[in-house]
Order: C-alpha cells, then sequence, then structure tokens
C-alpha cells in the first residue's frame, strides 16, 4: 500500500484512484496523451462503400470525416474548411462529390483537394490550391476494413498497436464465410452521464457483474432462445479473461463451449456451416461454431460486444457517447443475419433489456465517485492477482470473473499518462 | 365513419396507462399480430434489415413487460420517474377495411429523474382495430425527434 502515500500516482497494482474518472484536468491530459497520440478507430470501410460516401466521426473532441473518393481510396480529414475553420460537412453521413464550405463557398473534391476558393480573383493569382486542401490525419491504416487514425506524426505502426488482438478481430471477422463484416444496419446512439472508461472497463468484465445486474435479462433471453448464458460462464474457466499488451482486454470464450441447439439447422444454416469448414478447415471452423466469438477491446475506443461493434466517444469527464452498430456477416443466410439483428434489438440501445443496466450503473458510479474525502479515493481491482498467469507475447490470464484485464488496461493507461509526454 | 371522439379517449387513455405504469392494462390493449416499432432511421420499415430502438413482436413486447414489472431491473429503477404526457394533434389519417384506423398523434412527455428532469417529444402512429366497444393497437410507431441522436436511457413506455 505504498502507493496510497504517494499522492501523484494514478494507480497502483490493484488500485485506481477515483480522480481519473472525475477530474477535468485529468481528462484533459487524456485528450494529450491518449486520444491525440495512439490510433484511434474510426470507422469500417463497409460504411462508405461508394466513391462519395462519407461519414462524420471524431477523434478525442475533435470533428473529422471518413471518406471515399472517386478514386476509391478511403481517407480520413478534419471536419474543417481550411479558409476560416467552419464545420465543412454538418451531416452524419451521405454521399458528395464535392464538399462545399457553407461559410463563404470554398469547395474540396471528395479526395480532399480544394477546388477553388469563391471570387478568386481578390486572392493573389499564386494562392496555392494544393496548400489548402484538407488536412488529412497525420497517419492512417486499416485492419480488415476497420480504418484507424491518428493525429501523431509518429508511433508505433498500427499493426504494432494491435500486436495479439488481430488474433481475435479475426475470429469475429472470419464468422461472415466470405471473411468480411458489414456495418449497413445503422447504429444505436447512446449518452450518459459517467466517464468513458467505464465504458471498456464494464464492457469486458467478464462475468463478474452479470449475476447481479442481468440476471433478468439473461433468465427471459434463455426462456426465448434456449440459450441460458449461466451455462456459458458460471463456473471459473481458466484464461477467459485476457489482458494483450497495449492496454486491449478480451474475454476468450473458445474453453467454454456453448451446448449445442437441440434443432436441426435449416439447409441455409447447414450450407453455411458447409462453407466455414471449407474455409476454415473441419477443426477450427467446429470451434468458431460452437463457442461465442470473443469480446474485445482495441485501446482506447473500439469494442466487439456479441453482436456488434461498439465505440466509446468522451464528452467530458463525466459524459460520454457510445455507438453500437451491429455487424453483419458477409455472405452469410439471411436467417443468420436477422438473428443477429433481432438479438442486438433485445440486448443493446437505449430500450434494449441488457446494457441499458450497465448505463445506469455507470451513471451511479460517477455519483458514488464524488465521495472521496478522508483518502477514500480507490478503488480496489483485485480479483484474481494471485493466480493471474503470464501467458506467451505478454499476455496475461484470468479466471471468467477476475480483474486481471482491467489492471492491464490500467497498466497501460498509466504508462502514457505518466510517462514523459 | 370513424368517430373522432371513441379514437381520441382511446389514445389519451393508452396515454394515461404508460405514465402510471400500469402494465397489464397496457399490454392488455394490444393484439397478438401486433407490432410496436420505435425506429432510428424514420424511413426504415420494421421490415428493414436497419437496427430499431425498439421492435416488438408480442412475444417480445410481453417480455419487455415482464422486465419492467420484476422490480429487479436496476435501468428500471433508475428511470422510474414521475411521468406525464401531453397528446395532442390527434388526426384519423387513413380507415381501411373492417373498421381499421390509422391514427396520427404528437406527444411530449416530460420525466423527473433522479439527477434531472427529460423531455421526449414524438410522433405516434397508431394502427388501430375495433373490437365490440373499443380499440385494439394492431400496429404502433413512435417516431423520436431524436430517434439519431446520442439518447439517455429508455426504460418506460413511449
Amino acid at each position: 500500500m505504498a502507493l496510497l502515500q504517494d499522492a501523484e500516482k494514478l494507480t497502483g497494482e490493484a488500485e485506481v484512484r477515483g480522480s481519473v474518472y472525475r477530474d477535468p484536468e485529468i481528462f484533459r491530459r487524456e485528450l494529450e496523451r491518449i486520444w491525440y497520440k495512439v490510433w484511434v478507430y474510426v470507422g469500417h470501410e463497409s460504411e462508405v462503400p461508394n466513391p462519395g460516401d462519407f461519414v462524420r466521426r471524431q477523434i478525442g473532441l475533435q470533428p473529422v470525416v471518413m471518406a471515399r473518393g472517386e478514386d476509391g481510396k478511403v481517407r480520413v480529414f478534419y471536419n474543417r474548411c481550411r479558409h476560416r475553420a467552419n464545420l465543412l460537412c454538418l451531416a452524419e453521413r451521405g454521399n458528395e462529390k464535392e464538399f462545399a464550405c457553407p461559410y463563404h463557398g470554398w469547395t474540396y473534391a471528395n479526395t480532399g483537394e480544394l477546388i477553388a476558393p469563391t471570387f478568386g480573383d481578390g486572392y493573389d493569382h499564386d494562392l496555392e490550391r494544393e496548400r489548402f486542401g484538407l488536412t488529412p490525419l497525420a497517419r492512417q491504416d486499416s485492419y480488415r476494413g476497420l480504418v484507424f487514425a491518428s493525429v501523431a506524426r509518429e508511433g508505433p505502426s498500427l499493426a504494432e498497436h494491435l500486436g495479439g488482438v488481430t488474433e481475435f478481430l479475426d475470429l469475429f471477422i472470419d464468422l461472415s464465410p466470405q471473411g468480411e463484416i458489414e456495418l449497413n444496419a445503422g447504429a444505436h446512439k447512446v449518452s450518459y452521464r459517467g466517464n468513458w472508461k467505464y465504458m471498456p472497463e464494464n464492457s469486458m468484465e467478464g462475468d463478474y457483474h452479470g449475476p447481479f445486474i442481468h440476471n433478468v435479462a439473461f433468465d427471459l433471453y434463455a426462456r426465448r432462445t434456449g440459450f441460458d448464458v449461466n451455462d456459458l460462464a458460471t463456473d471459473e474457466v481458466e484464461n477467459v479473461i485476457l489482458s494483450l499488451p497495449g492496454g486491449h482486454m478480451v474475454e476468450d470464450y473458445r474453453g467454454a463451449p456453448i451446448n449445442p441447439p437441440k434443432r436441426e439447422p435449416s439447409p441455409e444454416r447447414q450450407d453455411y456451416i458447409r462453407q466455414m469448414k471449407k474455409r476454415h478447415g473441419e477443426e477450427k471452423a467446429a470451434q468458431m461454431l460452437s463457442t461465442m466469438a470473443p469480446l474485445l477491446y482495441v485501446f482506447p475506443n473500439l469494442m466487439y460486444v456479441i453482436t456488434h461493434i461498439r465505440v466509446v466517444q468522451p464528452v467530458s469527464a463525466g459524459h460520454t457517447h457510445s455507438y453500437y452498430f451491429p455487424v453483419m456477416l458477409k455472405g452469410a443466410p439471411d436467417e443468420i443475419n436477422d438473428a443477429r439483428l433481432s438479438d442486438h434489438e433485445f440486448m443493446f440501445g437505449s430500450a434494449g433489456f441488457v446494457s441499458p443496466d450497465d448505463v445506469e450503473i455507470m451513471e451511479r458510479n460517477q455519483i458514488g465517485m464524488r465521495a472521496h474525502g478522508n483518502d477514500n479515493d480507490w478503488l480496489y481491482i483485485g480479483r484474481g492477482l494471485h493466480r493471474e498467469r503470464l501467458l506467451a507475447n505478454g499476455a496475461r490470464g484470468g479466471m471468467t470473473r477476475d480483474e486481471t484485464q482491467l489492471r492491464g488496461f490500467w497498466r497501460h493507461y498509466v504508462s502514457l499518462m505518466e510517462g514523459d509526454a | 365513419m370513424i368517430d373522432l371522439g371513441a379514437v381520441s379517449a382511446f389514445v389519451y387513455r393508452e396515454a394515461r396507462l404508460m405514465d402510471e405504469l400500469d402494465y397489464d392494462a397496457w399490454f392488455a390493449l394490444w393484439r397478438e399480430d401486433a407490432i410496436y416499432h420505435v425506429p432510428v432511421d424514420h424511413n426504415a420499415s420494421a421490415g428493414s434489415r436497419q437496427v430499431s430502438i425498439i421492435k416488438d413482436d408480442y412475444t417480445r413486447l410481453e417480455q419487455r413487460i415482464d422486465r419492467l414489472k420484476s422490480g429487479s431491473v436496476l435501468a428500471v429503477e433508475g428511470q422510474k420517474g414521475r411521468a406525464r404526457r401531453i397528446v395532442s394533434n390527434i388526426e384519423i389519417l387513413n380507415e381501411g377495411e373492417g373498421g381499421e384506423v390509422e391514427v396520427g398523434s404528437n406527444f411530449m412527455l416530460g420525466i423527473a429523474r433522479t439527477a434531472e428532469q427529460q423531455l421526449w417529444i414524438g410522433r405516434t402512429i397508431h394502427r388501430l382495430c375495433p373490437t365490440e366497444d373499443d380499440f385494439r393497437i394492431a400496429r404502433k410507431t413512435v417516431l423520436l425527434i431524436n430517434s439519431d441522436r446520442e439518447m439517455p436511457l429508455l426504460q418506460f413506455l413511449i
């Protein structure tokens, strides 16, 4: 407990200081040291399938646009006119051959070049158009259609940033018989009065809180589908909970098979199973189809949770937005994608039966966190500390209800927040 | 000819049952082939593959009611405040075979939560089927003005 005497430390081996969820100054430091430094997930290429398609997004608090140009390339730009900084693109999504600034009419190609300032005769004829194109993010890269960008000009490559988490990204993307996901079914957008870090922490929590806050929903789900979530994780299974270097968190259910459905699969589903076996081999396909795909978190803002890609978007220390994009499996039978969407609506969104309980908890957490007097401001995340296992490639494993992954998240967080800027 | 007065009385009664958390009486207003739809995208039909805030058939609607009634759901507890809604602008939009009627109305719903007062605004389209002396809901579509914006929990009847 040496750290308790150290007024500066944000965390200990199994402790987190409450101010990291509350303090506007720490939030400001997070923007500079995390959101404007590391790779941040922006969107999926399938959201902009055609030339001219665009979506509005944010990196930290900065508005950006992800657009597919006439040349077919996907680019991420700051959403700001180069003339006098007006918000260039107001629509959430759309298709534009050109982006025209509503303020003074400067226009840009969907590839980012300035086409023309307006009333051009008032500018020196040397006004260099190439100097005034839309500003791209300093770095951009993608993994299997997932587009990431970074404000920082230098830093680890995307491959280095993702590290071992790609194995788990592959596991859900490969549920598509063509190996491609599509984010084309819209999104739930939620807002809560709590810190952004609750979202990854709570979403990747394994089964510690499930029996307390989701029991009614799990019971309803079991009655509906015959699949009892409690069968999956009631007992403590080793290495379900993973902490990967880089602050990523995983719930890996490969060691916890689901009881197979009693019903004979439909011809469409049998065809899907055949395609999966052809693509991945008998053994791997059988494993993928008999276990739940991993839940995962890619530091700092990307999650995959059962049915959807979830993005966490900070607004302020005590206010967060989150977006849930149902993942459709390209080439899978309608039956499977329809069931995925229906399951998604059952569980998630503001009126769902599962995630609202998490959101309620996060809002109450923010209130509880205010009670911090008399050296009372430490959270404890020590479950399973004594049995945490060091795995290959620097990963650490814990049992279904351990807090191993949270400790890994905070180690990485602190390495960014407390190191030299 | 459908009587606007009778239709309006039904819509007002449904609103009161929602405000007063009279779940069983509210659920009894629905037909078993009903669809209850709160889309994110106002232009997306219930049959399209676009995610909805609520897309309930009768079975799921019953689950929704079971959950709201269970008394042990945190989110419901946190949202269960004092709620009152004003329903207005009631119009008969269409009359179909056998007295089926499509009714449009607007609402403003105020909810006093623990730490804030919320205002929810939207338009409701009811498709009502006549019974001997009343109506039953065949379809209800609620178009929230903020359906595609970041929204707080919607753990109440709308």
